[in-house]
């Protein structure tokens, strides 16, 4: 580091940017940026710093007048807060994305298999790829959902699975995925419609794949399921209301697809079929996109205290007069201890090898992997199986000794809770620091969202770039302080 | 239409209506008391906290009633769910739930007048007059309206926000005439040099003071400021045309033609509307102003009750 560039070259904004020791989206070396980057670095790199400024305001007040917010819920009253967005977006050679695409769509369709036959044959057992027992221990496993046929056999509608590129091999693996009610899709959409009102001479020049068909796209997929028939298609939308930390996207989804928003309590089941409450009367409901959790979805199968869900629908969607995307149980896809098989499902399912890497995982149900976990904890990333938005996790390098004992003890008391992965240096993108009024590099994460029709993966291209805004930190969910980018993928090769 | 987002249209434009009418009077009142004499200034503000209903709650709050407390309490308190402030908290939760089924500029309109709302700092208003606070709820709704009437369809959904803000504006006004009467037994008052303020104060915090000269000669008679309010049938602001916005609103959303009715509560808003369409000034000061105005309030509230039990909470027959 340090080494003195020639004057020669106006960098403006970058002037003295660090790339540290780190895997760098945008440059190659100090001042060097990537060919996906040339023409936006021209861009910014002219810009004076008050004029970039300016637009930064421009965009956050933008986000604050459209309340484009979400809800922290620590502070005990759920409180909005915006999403910190940042204006220097993500990018993504064509090249790149193809794969990811091919990646993504492969492990989609091996996460529907594997829910498939976990619910029905149960050949995975048989043939003992996993065990039961695994499988069966997990907290989303829903038994009440064996044997039921879900519509056209798809159970992973929605999709979002977390990428992150590893800074010593510079390659993407896979982080997670999230196979129950992936949220952060409509930030997708809505900072795509603020970078475009920001920077249109960017676009204009870098040619970057649109992505708002998503909600048509989505829609179209919902009707397919309907059990009426498409035309007559009741779709509905079902939130757990304006306090769910993800309302916004809830409400902003049902108006881009044109369909109706309701809460549990705006449902009623009669009969086996599912109504919706109306000024005139009672109307027939034949599909729901639910953004409620299994557990809250029908007290008389699940949570009996729940009051978001609809008395009956369990009966209403195993008799196969509604329709629910996602399915029900898909919590056991994406609890983090089967993760480490997704790779062998690719292959047992669909006979192909994985195109995108995961990140090595210990199993502390396992006793060796329990005894390696608890040796290294201060070097490990431990998460808790069934959560989810970066509760219940350790980075074992950044905690004290207090905490890491903490957990020590909370995994001895439940190992099966517990996987343990080592830390991946996350890759960075240069980020604008407001306070500081300069530009540095901040670690990011990428959600693409895959929607599965039943014979294939459409994934809008790009997704969610999330940024850990605060320097060194590499917890990127909104709910602990991250913000986002918008991601492009430009259309062909620099 | 979903039951739960007519009944949040219909809320959402009540909450607006009755945060505009408290800042109205808010204002007329402190800038009109600004010219009287220290012993009435404090006289004057108790009618405000009788017409909001919240006598109580007041009086566990603060000590005296005096411009400050009354202020505090109307405009900005947390512990008043009719407050200003808690009103226009309350319309924007009511359109936050109900974002998808209203137009983007009506979202961002009462969003941002909600966070206009929620800077101002209850000292400095108070130290500095009500005026800024006023007026930023005042046009912050009057705009609301506009960009509602332009943006959104003329559809069912727009007719419950027609009903919700006329029901609310008729028991509004019904309530500010009936204070102005509240020191003075049932009958017509004289008209003293002090009162013919406090007339002029009423007009023009319903914004019908120039209505009210190009109608009537002066001086401004209560009797006559009362039949303005009560019984005129253009001016928005009276307790006729509300109801005849409600009857219109409700008929609009069932279908029923004239002379018939749907539910109950078209019935009690046709009859609320040819009561006050026949109905003669001097009649209704000779039976008692202050009974007669309870009347209507009474019949607002039932009306109220009829709207949800029709559309919002009917009971489902399995």
């Amino acid at each position: 580091m340090g080494a003195i560039q020639p004057p020669t070259v106006n960098r403006g904004l970058f002037e003295g940017y660090d790339t540290g020791n780190f895997y760098d989206e945008m440059f190659a070396a100090p001042g060097q940026p990537r060919s996906q980057y040339t023409k936006l670095f021209q861009k910014l790199a002219t810009m004076a710093a008050g004029q970039f400024e300016e637009r930064r305001k421009l965009a956050d007040l933008s986000f604050l007048i459209q309340g484009i917010t979400f809800t922290v819920y620590s502070d005990g009253r759920g409180t909005e807060r915006l999403f910190p967005f940042d204006l220097i977006p993500r990018i993504l050679p064509h090249s790149e994305w193809e794969r990811i695409d091919r990646g993504l769509s492969q492990r989609v369709m091996a996460l529907n298999l594997f829910l498939q036959d976990v619910y029905g044959a149960q050949n995975i057992f048989k043939d003992q790829r996993i065990p039961r027992s695994l499988v069966y221990s997990c907290p989303h496993f829903r038994r009440e959902m064996i044997g039921v046929e879900v519509p056209r056999g798809i159970h992973t509608h929605i999709c979002g699975i977390d990428l992150v590129r590893d800074s010593k091999t510079g390659e993407f693996c896979v982080l997670e995925d999230n196979v129950r009610t992936p949220s952060g899709v409509s930030y997708v959409l809505e900072n795509r419609i603020v970078m475009t009102r920001t920077f249109p001479d960017a676009f204009q020049a870098c040619e970057v794949l649109p992505v708002n068909h998503y909600p048509a796209e989505l829609s179209r997929i919902l009707r397919s399921l309907s059990p009426r028939g498409e035309d007559d298609a009741q779709i509905v939308l079902l939130t757990p209301g304006i306090y769910n930390s993800a309302y916004f996207e809830h409400s902003f989804l049902a108006q881009q697809m044109g369909i109706e928003l309701v809460e549990g309590r705006d449902l009623i089941v009669d009969g086996g079929i599912v109504y919706m409450k109306t000024i005139r009367g009672l109307k027939r409901v034949d599909v729901i996109y639910r953004r409620v959790d299994d557990e809250f979805l029908d007290p008389l199968t699940f949570r009996a205290d729940s009051i978001l869900g609809v008395p009956g629908l369990m009966g209403a969607y195993r008799a196969g007069s509604v329709a629910l995307a996602n399915a029900v149980g898909n919590g056991v896809a994406d609890d983090k201890a089967i993760y480490a098989f997704v790779p062998e499902f690719i292959r047992y399912y669909l006979g192909e090898e994985p195109v995108l890497r995961s990140v090595d995982t210990y199993i502390c149900a396992r006793p060796d992997d329990l005894a390696y976990v608890l040796g290294h904890l201060p070097e490990l990333v431990v998460k808790a199986v069934g959560e989810s938005g970066g509760y219940g996790m350790l980075i074992g390098p950044a905690s004290e000794t207090k905490r890491i004992d903490e957990f020590r003890e909370r995994i001895r008391a439940n190992p099966r809770n517990y996987i343990a992965q080592p830390v991946i240096p996350l890759s960075r993108v240069p980020s604008y620091d407001a306070t500081e009024g300069s530009v540095a590099g901040r670690h990011v994460d990428l959600r693409p969202y895959c929607l599965y029709d039943g014979e294939k993966v459409t994934i809008v291209p790009g997704g969610l770039t999330r940024v850990a805004l605060q320097s060194g930190s590499l917890v990127v969910n909104s709910s602990q302080g991250g913000g986002s980018k918008d991601t492009w993928v430009l259309r062909g090769e620099e | 239409m979903l039951s739960r987002i007519a009944e949040s249209l219909f809320w959402l434009a009540r909450y607006i209506e009755r945060a505009e009418g408290t800042a109205r009077i808010l204002d007329v009142n402190y800038h009109m008391l600004l010219e009287q004499s220290q012993q009435s200034y404090h006289l004057r503000w108790e009618p405000l906290i009788i017409m909001a209903g919240e006598e109580d709650r007041f009086r566990k709050l603060y000590d005296e009633v005096n411009a400050e407390n009354v202020f505090e309490f109307l405009a900005f308190s947390q512990a008043n769910p009719s407050s200003v402030v808690e009103c226009i908290s309350k319309a924007r939760e009511n359109a936050r739930t109900i974002r998808d089924r209203i137009s983007r500029e009506m979202w961002e309109d009462i969003n941002g007048l909600y966070h206009a709302v929620t800077r101002f700092v209850p000292q400095e208003e108070i130290a500095a007059g009500p005026h800024r606070f006023c007026d930023t709820i005042k046009f912050g709704a009057h705009r609301f309206h506009g960009v509602t009437d332009a943006t959104m369809p003329h559809d069912e959904g727009w007719e419950f926000l027609r009903v919700g803000w006329s029901l609310e504006r008729a028991e509004m006004t019904a309530r500010l005439v009936d204070v102005q009467y509240h020191n003075l037994l049932d009958g017509p008052p004289a008209a003293d040099a002090l009162d013919n303020h406090q007339w002029m104060a009423v007009l023009r915090s319903v914004g019908a003071y120039e209505a009210y000269h190009r109608e009537y000669h002066p001086p401004i008679e209560p009797e006559k400021v009362a039949e303005m309010l009560i019984l005129h049938h253009q001016h928005p602001h009276s307790i006729r045309f509300s109801a005849a916005e409600v009857q219109g609103g409700l008929r609009a959303i069932s279908g029923s033609g004239r002379g018939s009715y749907a539910n109950e509560a078209e019935r009690l808003a046709g009859r609320l509307v040819d009561r006050l369409s026949y109905d003669k000034i001097g009649e209704i000061f000779k039976q008692g102003l202050h009974g007669y105005l309870n009347d209507l309030v009474q019949m607002c509230g039932a009306i109220g009750d009829d709207i949800a039990r029709t559309y919002f909470y009917y009971a489902v027959v399995a």
